[in-house]
């Protein structure tokens, strides 16, 4: 029997993935599923599985790796958040084709909201539009047993299966089961055969119908014998509504239930929304006249309903089409649909009050002594025309300073570089710009746009941001840190500026952040060599992120009262937690709070009134 | 019982919560949480839910929460929607004046909220050399102290010991006395 233990959601299914004999799990970091492989890594290492478990660069690579350890016909998956399957759509569309080994499970993350994402898509419908099955847990117990069928699916199909969480159940915390691990034993045994691993048109002609016929036997499967997760939960007596419900908004709708002690209301969860079982959702639509349907984000089971005219949802405006569907959010829903009176948010006192006291939301921002901080600082101080396009990571959050103009996605700090340069240009304009991007961010998806800025002739800046870490995921490892994640097993670091020098790139420097004044005059000299010589100039500026606590000279500051002139010149363009504006006495102070002492502040203030506290430097 | 726990990115809102599902275990409870990870940590407002009993979803619903947990004043004036009537709030507080608004009075006698307010800057600054990393052990030790919550010190120290860092479990324990020693008996 299993052992109760209390595990994050993403733990749960990284557990599931160790348990069910998964020989080789790849993945990159990304909200909300990053917690999965390092957990994937603990359990591998605690059972004594052989497990291969591997950050990839990139969501494409991650796919690439583990799709194909499958064709040996061992376990494997790839892990990635929704808009990492985006990265991995090519292979996806392909693989789906293929008549697959072993059991190959992709774990796609989605996140509602979003809360840290650039967008709030549904991994479900890529799913659709691959063609593959799609479990959607309610619970990190339902994420972990679902790992178990993803695995069995995948193997007697031949095809690869999603797993999809949303956020709340990969950052739920719940009591889940533990189990032993299945020996498979399986043995790398790749059978070569082109008309199974070559995507060929001709092959394609094949294996699409193949396709479509293991889809048809899937979704024969979720009718009958998956009653584990697509069940119906009747009312007592008559139903005054039916919900049809999947992933987390289903334990939404029994909580509230609970909580209202109704009993007029019948569920039907679907945990397997692609390919629906439509026969089972027709069936329970014919019984009721007044149905309600709740999923996550998209409208996929609305989708795949030949009429789905009888339903409220999002083909009708009855459900909102953006928006993470939270319980307030479904409370209102039902009672809508029921024409049940909507509880006034019954709080104007409190509203008042936090008008009054003017408190408001405090959004995500660099941390304290965060050397991004102070590299943005000199960029801005070097190139104060300049167009700044940034990238994906923490160093987003230079939004703050008015140092971020553009973000895409993964990589496109230096394609939006190509961009405004071609564009500018044709108008025989030499526009500064400068790229911003992480270390992490440049392995993942950086050194193609660099190469093709070299081969192309941009002339712009690219400043990366050397952390030496993954930082705004949790500190995960990446090539630039060369360290794996399992006990003994050894990575090797490659560093930037050789990579960047292969890339063609002439201008290399590496700078301290930390030292404003130098960086600043190193951007300038970037500048002027890129529009010189038409070639993107690199600066790096290296120093650790402030999570991994190295041990670094601390200077005590404070803001010379007689010199401060209220300018505000610091929290616009500096912006530091540890250094507000007191509204009241029309200066900045310090907030010792939040303030590490980095010093770096000093350098900021024009009038010189932040000034270091003598005799204090630890 | 549910639980919310607010406060910023980086204030140590979940090992909070681990303390709050190791206790709960250990009495043969059923526990759910949900837990914010990634940019939204990063000093910006963070926001806990933690459930204790027979639940099946991590969220707890506006106006059903037993008790909220505030690391920051404004996190928790921003959240006290969340009680239920005749809920309990615990507060880390750093200007307490603000605490007297009248709209803020007069909502939390509406709803019959009892607000424990603790100055825990001023109590880390004076009593543990200004490492306000321990503000988590405090608030959890004031919760005790205040009666809320429905746990005990000894639950709440023992929790503590077996889920802190080695390193740190001494000075958790003192917080954690620290803010007990703050309500109760008072």
């Amino acid at each position: 029997m299993g052992n109760k233990v209390i595990l994050l959601g993403n733990e749960a299914i990284a557990r599931g993935i160790v348990e069910a004999g998964c020989d080789v799990a790849v993945a990159y970091p990304g909200t909300p599923s990053s917690e999965i492989l390092p957990a994937v890594a603990k359990y591998a290492d605690e059972l004594g599985t052989r497990t291969a478990v591997e950050w990839a660069v990139n969501e494409k690579v991650a796919f690439e790796v583990a799709a194909t350890a499958s064709f040996t016909g061992k376990r494997t998956c790839a892990i990635m958040k929704q808009v990492g399957l985006n990265v991995a759509a090519d292979p996806l569309m392909s693989v789906a084709h293929f008549d697959l080994a072993g059991g190959f499970l992709i774990v796609s993350a989605d996140d509602p909201g979003p809360h840290s994402s650039q967008t709030e898509q549904d991994s479900r419908y890529f799913a659709m539009f691959a063609k593959v099955p799609c479990f959607d847990p309610a619970s990190a117990q339902e994420a972990k047993d679902m790992v178990f069928d993803a695995f069995d699916l995948s193997e007697k199909y031949h095809m690869p299966v999603m797993l999809r969480p949303a956020v709340r159940v990969d950052h739920c915390r719940q009591d889940v089961e533990t189990g032993t691990v299945r020996d498979l034993a399986r043995k790398a045994d790749f059978k070569k055969d082109i008309r199974r691993w070559v995507c060929l048109p001709a092959h394609v002609k094949i294996n699409h119908p193949q396709l479509n016929a293991k889809l048809d036997s899937v979704r024969e499967d979720f009718e009958t014998a998956f009653g584990r997760y697509n069940l119906e939960i009747p009312a007592k007596g008559k139903a005054r509504i039916g919900i049809i419900a999947s992933g987390v908004s289903f334990s939404i709708v029994m909580d509230l239930l609970k909580e209202w002690k109704r009993e007029d209301v019948a569920i039907l969860k679907i945990g397997t929304p692609h390919p629906l079982p439509v026969k089972m959702v027709e069936e329970f639509m014919a019984r009721h006249d007044n149905l309600l349907v709740l999923e996550e984000t998209y409208p996929v089971i609305e989708m795949q309903l030949p009429n789905r005219t009888k339903l409220k949802g999002r083909w009708n405006g009855f459900v909102p089409r953006a928006g993470e569907l939270l319980p307030e959010v479904i409370r209102d829903l039902i009672l809508n649909a029921l024409g049940e009176p909507v509880p006034e948010e019954g709080v104007p006192e409190l509203k008042a009050a936090i008008e009054e006291m003017k408190v408001t939301p405090k959004p995500p921002m660099l941390c304290p002594g965060c050397p991004h901080r102070a590299s943005f600082f000199a960029m801005r101080k070097a190139l104060p025309t300049g167009i700044y396009p940034s990238d994906i990571g923490c160093y987003t959050l230079g939004v703050n300073q008015r140092d971020v103009d553009t973000t895409i996605d993964m990589g496109a700090s230096l394609t939006s570089a190509s961009g405004f340069y071609l564009a500018y240009k044709t108008d025989g304009k030499d526009q500064p710009v400068v790229a911003t991007i992480g270390d992490s961010t440049f392995f993942h998806m950086g050194i193609l746009g660099l190469a093709n800025a070299v081969y192309n002739r941009h002339a712009f800046v690219l400043a990366i941001l050397d952390n030496s870490i993954t930082a705004m995921t949790g500190g995960q490892s990446n090539p630039n840190v060369g360290e794996k994640l399992r006990q003994g097993d050894e990575g090797r670091r490659i560093e930037i500026e050789p990579v960047v020098r292969g890339c063609g790139v002439s201008f290399v420097k590496v700078v301290e952040p930390y030292d404003t004044a130098d960086s600043a005059e190193v951007f300038k000299e970037a500048w002027e060599h890129a529009k010189a010589n038409r070639e993107p100039a690199v600066v790096i500026l290296r120093h650790p992120c402030m999570l991994l606590r190295q041990k670094q000279a601390r200077v005590k500051v404070r803001v010379n009262p007689d010199k401060c002139i209220g300018c505000k010149y610091c929290t616009n363009f500096f912006n530091c937690p540890g250094l507000p504006f007191d509204e009241g006495a029309k200066k900045a102070r310090i907030d010792e709070r939040f303030c590490v002492q980095c010093g770096v502040c000093i350098q900021v203030c024009p009038h010189g009134a932040i000034e270091a506290v003598e005799g204090e430097e630890a | 019982m549910q639980y919310i726990i607010v406060g910023l990115g980086g204030q140590g809102i979940l090992f909070t919560s681990r303390v709050l599902g190791y206790i709960a275990v250990s009495r043969g409870e059923r526990v759910m949480g949900s837990e914010v990870h990634g940019m939204a940590q990063r000093g910006g407002s963070v926001i806990s839910h933690f459930k204790v009993g027979d639940y099946s979803s991590p969220l707890v619903l506006t106006g059903a929460a037993d008790l909220l947990l505030s690391f920051d004043q404004n996190e928790g004036i921003r959240n006290l929607h969340f009680l239920r009537k005749a809920g309990h709030a615990i507060l880390n507080v750093h200007a307490p004046e603000a605490m007297e608004n009248p709209h803020l009075k007069s909502f939390l006698a509406e709803r019959q909220i009892k607000a424990f307010c603790l100055p825990g800057y001023d109590i880390l600054r004076e009593k543990m050399e200004g490492r306000f990393l321990f503000m988590n052990a405090l608030i959890l030790g004031a919760m005790c102290g205040a009666g809320a919550g429905n746990l005990s010190i000894d639950e709440v120290s023992d929790a503590v010991e077996k889920l802190a860092p080695a390193k740190f479990r001494a000075d958790n324990l003192k917080a954690v006395n620290l803010g007990y020693g703050h309500f109760a008996g008072k």
